[in-house]
């Protein structure tokens, strides 16, 4: 589904991916571990088509197309979806109406026909019940004074709403507390199927304790270092960062 | 030797204008008396030059060199043509102003009859407040809307009143390309003991040509609420200038919300004067200015007791070579303790040639205030921006969609939907036109 090779890539002149090669199929989860300003971040950005990321060497193809040849719009129409660290608030734009809109962008560019208002509310209600929230969500501008939590937990909304075949969640367990981190988890896992792929971008392991990566990578200093299956997320949770960046 | 001739100033034209309007209209003495203290009060002010503190933003030259002249009565504003203009909940609750003269066969006030007493001040010969206003009138374009003014509309809501239904008022000008029309409607609202009432204002014009001058005074007694919408929708070439006087009593409230999308000139002149103990006043304020069009806001808020709270956020989308300007004060007095006051313009600049002017002001004489002020001038965001890409919106939607949002955090504080809906379909509208 997605193939990085030899990805080089950075913001200003600095080199913040320095060389990252990771092949994900369909229905596999891979989480990307990695200490703080390792490039966890920077990836997620380069793959969702950031504008202020230069890629300075390396290829990206996802199913087939080349992906640096796409802008962000078009990869998002593509099928894939990147969940915030940091969602940003958008005041003035109604939540519901926001979600029908990036929904019916993604129909339209199929060839479809826009989905009937009230359709799409019955659509979001269902989602909205899945992910335990409120209707008041409905009716807020986007995000705009929302908790960090909720923030979190719009970003799986849209998920679901959108449906995307690859997934990169950023920090999605950034700022939840063990409730709604369990929820948010719930969702996500309920969202997986054998046709669509997960990135989980995560600094500590304990997201991982609900959802279960196929695949946990060590991203230091722009490079994956290390790669094993769910047990090395266990390791570096016990023995800390050192034990892989200071042998590599 | 010869005869020397008085150069000609600024004042000229509008003195010799003076001359043919009181020949033309003979205005009665109670009118004359006022219209004389009005134009003696503006020789004293003087016309403002572009160093006058009141004027630092606007461009009051052209005014001055344009020869207007004085409205006659417009066949062609009959009901067919006025009817467009008035919101559904306001067919029968509507004053109707034509060139700036309320016209009692257009108005509609079938459903306001029993809550609301609509009268002329020369009716009742009452002019003192109008006279002692004028004394210290600091405007001097509100000193020539007395000057032109033919009437005053009084419009009365008596104690514990809750009128039923929203007032409109449209103010509704014929322009005249050949030679501007100077329009000077002017009110006066006298809200009684813990009445209520709503107002939409609305100005429009069949075609350019024209400098509407407006003023008018609120008088809000103890525990009356007013909340008042004003809709500004001139054409391009013209003048809209409104004096709006607030005087509060003990817990009166006045909340406004203005929408423009400007002129040649349109400056919007706040006088708030929140006199008793507990009197709130909020000010919004939206605007989208696309071509050349300016809109210039300037607010005077004096708190003159304790306890009470004033609120004001401006916000101004500016395009191509659109000008927006704010020049805005509060004044806590000595003594006005536990005012809550804030202050916020936020302008949105979407191309390299619009422009804006901000100029927040706090004068504070007590010492147990909480006092804000503030002003922004940014673009796009641009990771806003991203993120409506990365769901698949175009970058084009994405700007539209982020410019609106900005626009309608204010709109959505109007509280009348027929507004909101109309505001969204024209306001809004320009901003699809105007190349975001």
């Amino acid at each position: 589904m997605l193939e990085i090779k030899d990805l080089h890539a950075g913001v200003d002149g600095n080199e913040i991916v320095n060389g990252v090669t990771l092949s994900i199929n369909k229905g596999e989860i891979h989480a990307i571990m990695g200490p703080n300003g390792s490039g966890k971040s920077t990836l997620a950005k380069v793959l969702s088509g950031h504008p202020a990321y230069e890629i300075t060497a390396g290829k990206i193809t996802f199913e087939g197309k080349d992906l640096l040849e796409l802008d962000a719009e078009q990869r998002s129409i593509a099928g894939i979806f990147m969940g915030f660290q940091y969602p940003v608030e958008v005041p003035g734009v109604n939540n519901a109406e926001f979600l029908r809109m990036a929904h019916n962008a993604r129909r339209v560019s199929a060839g479809e026909e826009e989905i009937d208002p009230l359709d799409f509310d019955e659509l979001l209600s269902e989602k909205m019940k899945m992910l335990g929230m409120e209707k008041k969500y409905k009716e807020r501008n986007l995000k705009d004074g929302f908790s960090g939590g909720e923030k979190k937990k719009n970003e799986i909304l849209q998920m679901a709403i959108l449906q995307p075949r690859l997934s990169i969640l950023d920090e999605t367990d950034s700022g939840l507390d063990i409730d709604a981190l369990r929820i948010v988890s719930e969702g996500v896992n309920k969202l997986r199927s054998e046709s669509n792929a997960l990135i989980l971008i995560t600094h500590y392991q304990r997201l991982l304790d609900y959802i279960k990566p196929d695949f946990v990578h060590v991203l230091n200093k722009g490079k994956i270092i290390k790669s094993g299956d769910k047990s090395l997320a266990l390791e570096l949770e016990s023995q800390g960062y050192d034990w892989v960046t200071s042998r590599n | 030797m010869s005869d020397t001739l008085a150069e000609p100033t600024e004042e000229t034209a509008f003195l010799d204008l003076y001359k043919k309007f009181v020949e033309e209209k003979k205005p009665q003495s109670a009118l004359r008396a006022i219209q004389e203290a009005a134009l003696s009060r503006f020789e004293t002010l003087g016309f403002p030059h572009s160093k006058h503190e009141m004027y630092t933003f606007v461009n009051t030259k052209n005014l001055s060199t344009t020869l207007f002249k004085t409205p006659s009565y417009s066949k062609e504003l009959a009901e067919d043509n006025i009817a467009s203009h008035i919101f559904p909940d306001c067919e029968n609750s509507c004053l109707v102003f034509v060139n700036g003269v309320f016209n009692s066969s257009l108005s509609k006030l079938g459903a306001i009859e029993d809550s609301v007493k609509i009268s002329s001040l020369l009716e009742k010969v009452d002019t003192d407040y109008v006279l002692s206003v004028l004394e210290n009138e600091n405007d001097v374009f509100a000193c020539l809307a007395n000057v032109f003014c033919e009437d005053t509309t009084v419009v009365e809501i008596s104690d514990k009143t809750q009128v039923p239904v929203p007032i409109q008022a449209l103010f509704i000008s014929s322009g005249d390309t050949s030679a501007p029309i100077i329009c000077s409607p002017k009110l006066i609202w006298k809200i009684g003991k813990l009445a209520e009432l709503k107002v939409i204002e609305k100005s429009v014009g069949v075609r350019s040509g024209y400098f509407l001058n407006m003023t008018q005074d609120w008088r809000i007694s103890e525990g009356a609420g007013v909340v008042l919408t004003q809709v500004q929708a001139d054409p391009f070439d013209t003048w809209n200038f409104i004096k709006t006087r607030v005087h509060l009593k003990r817990d009166a409230r006045f909340h406004s919300a203005n929408a423009s999308t400007g002129s040649v000139l349109v400056r919007h002149h706040f006088e708030g004067r929140l006199e008793e103990e507990g009197a709130e006043l909020i000010l919004n304020g939206v605007s989208v200015l696309g071509g050349r069009r300016l809109v210039h806001n300037f607010v005077r808020i004096h708190h003159e007791a304790p306890q009470c709270v004033s609120h004001q956020h401006f916000k101004n989308v500016v395009n191509d070579e659109g000008r927006s300007s704010f020049d805005g004060t509060v004044i806590v007095n000595q003594g006005a303790q536990l005012t809550n006051s804030n202050q916020l313009i936020n302008n949105l600049m979407l191309s390299n040639k619009c422009h804006a002017d901000n100029k927040p002001n706090l004068m504070i004489f007590a010492d147990d205030v909480k006092c804000t002020h503030g002003a922004t001038i940014g673009q796009i965001d641009d990771d806003q921006l991203f993120y409506l890409q990365t769901r698949g919106l175009s970058e084009k939607f994405a700007k539209e969609l982020l410019t609106r949002g900005f626009a309608e955090s204010i709109i959505q504080t109007i509280q009348f939907p027929e507004v909101v809906k109309e505001l969204s379909s024209t306001l809004l509208k320009k901003l699809e036109v105007d190349n975001v």
